[in-house]
């Protein structure tokens, strides 16, 4: 087909913006980055902008070596694995009997657990529950509130509903019980939407902020995200890095911080090309949920 | 309801009343039959009642002078006090003033944008392009409000932040703008865009996929150009799925965005950053004032229930689509 006129404009247009829109994601990761690496005596003259001047990795391997890093990270990746673990091993049992219709008073189970998606008890009730339940600064709390997650329970469903019948009739002529059925022929036939939601549990794990700010306030339980807010917010980075003055001579709070923000993306950034192709199936069996 | 009073009324009749007998009867047998099923589904109802419902009790605190030691059997019942407290309060005024606010420049400035990221991705033809464009763009979705606010505190910062630089550079004066109450909610709307605009465009990428190529062809032949296609074919194509999102979206407008403006706010700007997720926060757990943020956090509750059911009504009515 001949390009006119309008489609030069209209190619040039779209490859402009796109490019524009691009770059203004990446600027803000582009700079911090440099700034992690860069020389001191160009952050704190305000050198660096999206390339790094000169090169060093001291700031970096002094958060990442720090006991304090390395320890809520630690406790991050904990929890992110137990969690995501644990978040699909319930959901992906729950769905199972949810997605039989037919049986008498499923339905009734499903709008219950719809519910819960519009309305909730708050803040203050929640809190007040889990002071009863002894989970205040108790790691747990951050795991059991949010163990299963009521659309990704619907994703799961739906996702069995689509499997076909045949399978299970043919199963229960052979003699299997319900739990073989569920665990010998629907799991392993569900790995893709499996994969999918745990990817979405591991990222909300990872990057849950508000509910460690809430129920963890003793610093040895600290995790990754809240240090890293005591460390971007407050800006003590020397007590943040159990650092005297003196050791900090060579290094700016400025790229103290920014060495602990890259350190702290660097896991999401390593995973995230390998994940993007579930991400996006996972929206899209998302979006056409029945 | 109406079965059994049939059955009633019908009960000289035998045969009709006796079949739903059998067929009650043969339901609750099903169940027993089946109850392996039933099995399954008790660790998740355990949940569902533990973490889920139980928390809605708590909620009556909101009626009382609840007293953390004499707990919700002791504490006083104090009625609606709360309530019309939160009714008369300037500083719920102003809260729920910056709810609206933040919420309503987030829908009318980053709801178009994904929509005209989807469209104008759709006209790109060069493969790799289009996909180093959509792997940049979704990645902010993926980082953590804690590390957004770390990017942005850098970028932005009145000393030597890359932002800065650039106004100084141009003659003007620094500004400082996690600390300035006239850009903090530009501030706010701004990362919630840089977040998630590509993110969303997804839903419409997939809706613009699902247009059939015939009707391109049509139009093509009918000489159509690419820009006409675009508006003739594609946007009244997708237009059904951007209603639904957009219903979707002013349901929630009552969440500004509670875990970015904490991760991002101070003292300085609750005078134009507060929101009711935040001031909940700050009222329960800093002041400890729990009857009151539990009110305040019910009322948020009950309208933002009342949003999402309605939006839901109306997409059945309009689109014949539901929400779940």
């Amino acid at each position: 087909m001949k390009r006119t006129h309008g489609d030069w404009l209209l190619d040039s247009f779209a490859c402009f913006f796109l490019a524009a829109v691009s770059l203004m994601m990446l600027l803000p990761i582009l700079n911090v980055f440099s700034k992690a690496v860069s020389e001191e005596w160009a952050i704190v003259s305000g050198k660096v902008g999206i390339f790094p001047v000169g090169f060093q990795l001291d700031t970096l391997r002094e958060v990442v070596t720090s006991s304090t890093f390395g320890h809520a990270f630690l406790l991050s990746v904990g929890i992110t694995v137990i969690g995501t673990a644990l978040s699909i091993l319930f959901t992906a049992v729950t769905a199972y009997p949810l997605s039989k219709r037919f049986l008498p008073a499923i339905s009734f189970v499903m709008v219950l657990f719809i519910f819960t998606m519009l309305f909730s008890g708050g803040l203050i009730p929640n809190y007040l529950l889990m002071r009863q339940l002894h989970l205040i600064n108790n790691l747990w709390v951050l795991i059991l509130p949010g163990l299963i997650g009521v659309f990704n329970l619907l994703v799961i469903k739906n996702y069995y509903e689509s499997l076909p019948e045949a399978l299970e009739e043919s199963a229960r002529i052979d003699g299997a019980k319900t739990y073989t059925i569920l665990f010998r022929i629907i799991l392993p036939l569900s790995m893709p939407v499996i994969a999918t939601i745990a990817l979405f549990y591991a990222v909300g794990y990872w990057n849950d902020y508000f509910g460690p700010m809430i129920y963890i306030n003793d610093t040895a339980k600290q995790t990754l995200q809240l240090y890293l807010q005591s460390v971007v917010m407050e800006a003590n980075t020397a007590t943040a890095l159990n650092k005297s003055a003196e050791d900090m001579m060579n290094m700016s709070p400025e790229g103290i911080r920014s060495a602990t923000v890259i350190a702290s993306t660097v896991p999401i950034l390593i995973v995230y090309p390998f994940l993007q192709k579930y991400f996006i199936k996972g929206v899209l069996i998302g979006s056409v949920k029945g | 309801m109406n079965a059994e009073v049939q059955a009633i009324t019908e009960s000289g009749v035998g045969p009709i009343s006796r079949k739903r007998a059998r067929k009650r009867e043969s339901r609750w047998r099903f169940a027993w039959r089946n109850r392996d099923y039933y099995v399954l589904l008790i660790p998740g109802l355990l949940f569902l009642f533990l973490f889920k419902y139980a928390p809605m009790y708590g909620i009556v605190i909101a009626f009382q002078d609840f007293n953390i030691f004499d707990g919700i059997r002791g504490s006083d019942w104090v009625g609606l006090q709360h309530f019309q407290k939160l009714l008369h309060s300037g500083e719920f005024a102003a809260v729920f003033t910056n709810t609206l606010l933040i919420s309503i420049y987030k829908i009318v400035i980053l709801f178009p944008i994904p929509i005209f990221i989807a469209l104008i991705l759709n006209e790109v033809r060069l493969m790799f392009f289009k996909r180093i464009v959509q792997t940049i763009v979704y990645l902010p979705h993926f980082l953590s409000w804690v590390i957004i606010s770390g990017l942005f505190v850098t970028i932005l910062s009145p000393s030597g932040g890359l932002v800065n630089n650039l106004i100084e550079s141009l003659g003007g004066k620094s500004v400082n703008f996690f600390m300035s109450n006239e850009y903090f909610r530009s501030l706010v709307v701004f990362t919630a865009g840089w977040k998630e605009v590509g993110w969303n465009a997804i839903v419409f990428i997939a809706a613009i996929a699902g247009i059939e190529q015939e009707q391109y062809e049509a139009a093509a032949i009918d000489g159509a150009g690419r820009i006409r296609r675009m508006l003739h074919i594609t946007l009244p194509g997708i237009l059904p799925t951007i209603a639904l999102m957009f219903i979707l979206r002013l349901g929630s407008v009552l969440d500004a965005g509670t875990e970015q403006i904490l991760t991002m706010y101070n003292p300085v700007v609750y005078k134009t950053g507060d929101v009711i997720g935040t001031y909940v926060y700050r009222v329960g757990l800093g002041k400890m004032d729990y009857s009151f943020s539990t009110a305040v956090g019910l009322f948020n509750s009950v309208v933002g229930f009342i949003l999402v059911m309605s939006g839901n009504f109306i997409s059945r009515k309009l689109l014949n689509r539901s929400i779940w």
